[in-house]
């Protein structure tokens, strides 16, 4: 393994990086987890890696709530997201996604944006990320920025929409329903043992309900099923204004079979595609248990 | 004129604190921390195992929060507080509560995993005597034995079966001076 890395300290030092290396093949380093990983097995020749680790910038590496999102810089580790009370609380689908990425270790250093840069289907962080409607900042070497929902951050397995003079530099998480009494979250995760263990299949939902217990607002996504995370539209829109409790076996099925309409899954050396679908109807079902 | 196909490399300097001691060294860019630690500074005690981030033999605390050695880049150890194995003896060779809890229950068979699970469990008593979160939850009481299984769950060990390795973090738990 070998390649000369840029360590910028500052954000307009990081675009002059980036800048000056449009011309060469480069790749972003910020917890580095996956990166050492493939650089390990792969060895690639003349890369540049641009460190981000030693950026110092609060918008980066920092959360900050404003009066309609969260926003947590593309460096926010997922051992950061597990200890956030604030975030357990508002958005617990987020804490159990971090909680239940690798393993101690890999969380003190593994970053938010480097689980969605990654961009794997069946990255956890990103997964919650989808369900609850999430968007990518991302800023380029003129010092602009535009941004994205995550569903469509993802073009394909390990690809995005992020431009090569682009760095992908916040992640905003818009807050929940003002009616929200309460929120039923799930980050489900289906594999064959609990820890360092990439999903066979995941799903991650955060239903918001009133103090009636009728859904407000609903986000599904669906990992590992796809060549991208898919959120299921379709079955989120079919839960609005039902009574979370009362929803009936029929209504259950009907909306595991919305879920499988979006998954297009592979046979690979985890799991078939049989029974990766079997799974993911299973599991939307219990959702409501 | 021949070139020479071996590029220079460039090197890079950084400086930090091993096991309390200021040091200061040059490293290529490539470089895991992991390897500066065993073949720069000679210390053998961190171990490398899988060498992919799944094992947790080359544990060491970076800022006081564990990570996998071999997946940092020694760059990034620029300013930071190293901690190994070989920093948790005494200066009169006691050893640190850790490691003699780790003695006392029986919890070493080959030994390979053991500094690695020193430190983390070292990194999760530190947690707790700070007051500070212990992942998940807020520090009301001694941690259970889930939530130490929980936390060792990047520590993998192929002698022990894992529950003399729980006993001897329970223990040190359950000591006062841990609380």
């Amino acid at each position: 393994m070998n390649f000369e890395i840029i360590s910028p300290t500052t954000t307009d030092e990081l675009l002059v990086a980036i800048e000056k290396c449009q011309n060469r093949h480069f790749r972003f380093g910020a917890g580095c987890t996956d990166l050492l990983m493939e650089l390990k097995k792969n060895p690639a020749d003349d890369l540049t890696v641009i460190n981000l680790a030693q950026v110092v910038d609060d918008r980066l590496t920092n959360l900050t709530k404003t009066s309609k999102l969260y926003r947590l810089g593309s460096m926010f580790t997922a051992g950061r997201i597990v200890v956030n009370d604030e975030l357990k609380t508002h958005f617990p689908v987020l804490h159990e996604s971090a909680h239940n990425l690798a393993s101690t270790q890999i969380r003190q250093v593994a970053t938010v944006g480097g689980n969605l840069c990654t961009a794997s289907p069946s990255g956890d962080i990103a997964c919650a990320l989808v369900a609850l409607g999430a968007r990518c900042e991302m800023l380029n070497t003129n010092g602009k920025s535009r941004s994205v929902a995550v569903t469509d951050f993802f073009t394909g397995p390990r690809k995005t929409v992020l431009k090569s003079n682009e760095v992908l530099y916040g992640i905003s998480v818009p807050l929940n329903n003002k009616e929200t009494a309460k929120i039923y979250s799930r980050f489900i995760k289906i594999g064959t043992r609990r820890s360092m263990e990439c999903s066979v299949v995941s799903l991650a939902c955060h239903i918001q309900t009133d103090a009636k217990g009728v859904i407000l607002a609903a986000g599904v996504a669906i990992g590992a099923s796809a060549p991208t995370i898919r959120l299921a539209k379709d079955a989120c829109s079919s839960l609005i204004g039902k009574t979370f409790k009362k929803i009936t076996r029929k209504e259950k099925e009907e909306f595991a079979a919305t879920v499988l309409s979006y998954a297009s899954p592979i046979t690979d050396i985890r799991a078939t595609a049989w029974y990766r679908k079997e799974v993911l109807f299973n599991i939307s079902k219990s959702i409501f248990e | 004129m021949k070139k020479n196909s071996i590029k220079k490399e460039t090197l890079h300097e950084v400086t930090f604190t091993l096991n309390g001691k200021k040091v200061t060294c040059k490293i290529k860019g490539a470089t895991v921390l992991l390897d500066l630690i065993r073949d720069v500074f000679d210390l053998k005690g961190t171990k490398s195992g899988c060498n992919e981030g799944e094992c947790g033999a080359c544990t060491v605390l970076v800022n006081g929060a564990p990570v996998n050695s071999c997946l940092y880049l020694a760059i990034n150890a620029n300013g930071k507080q190293i901690e190994t194995i070989e920093g948790l003896i005494g200066h009169d060779g006691t050893l640190h509560p850790v490691q003699d809890s780790l003695v006392q229950s029986g919890a070493v068979q080959c030994g390979f995993c053991t500094s690695g699970m020193a430190m983390a469990i070292k990194s999760m008593v530190d947690l707790y005597e700070t007051g500070q979160h212990v992942p998940g939850d807020i520090r009301t009481e001694l941690p259970s034995r889930d939530e130490i299984k929980k936390y060792l769950e990047g520590n993998l060990c192929r002698c022990t079966g894992y529950v003399k390795i729980i006993d001897a973090a329970e223990k040190l738990f359950a000591k006062e001076d841990c609380r």
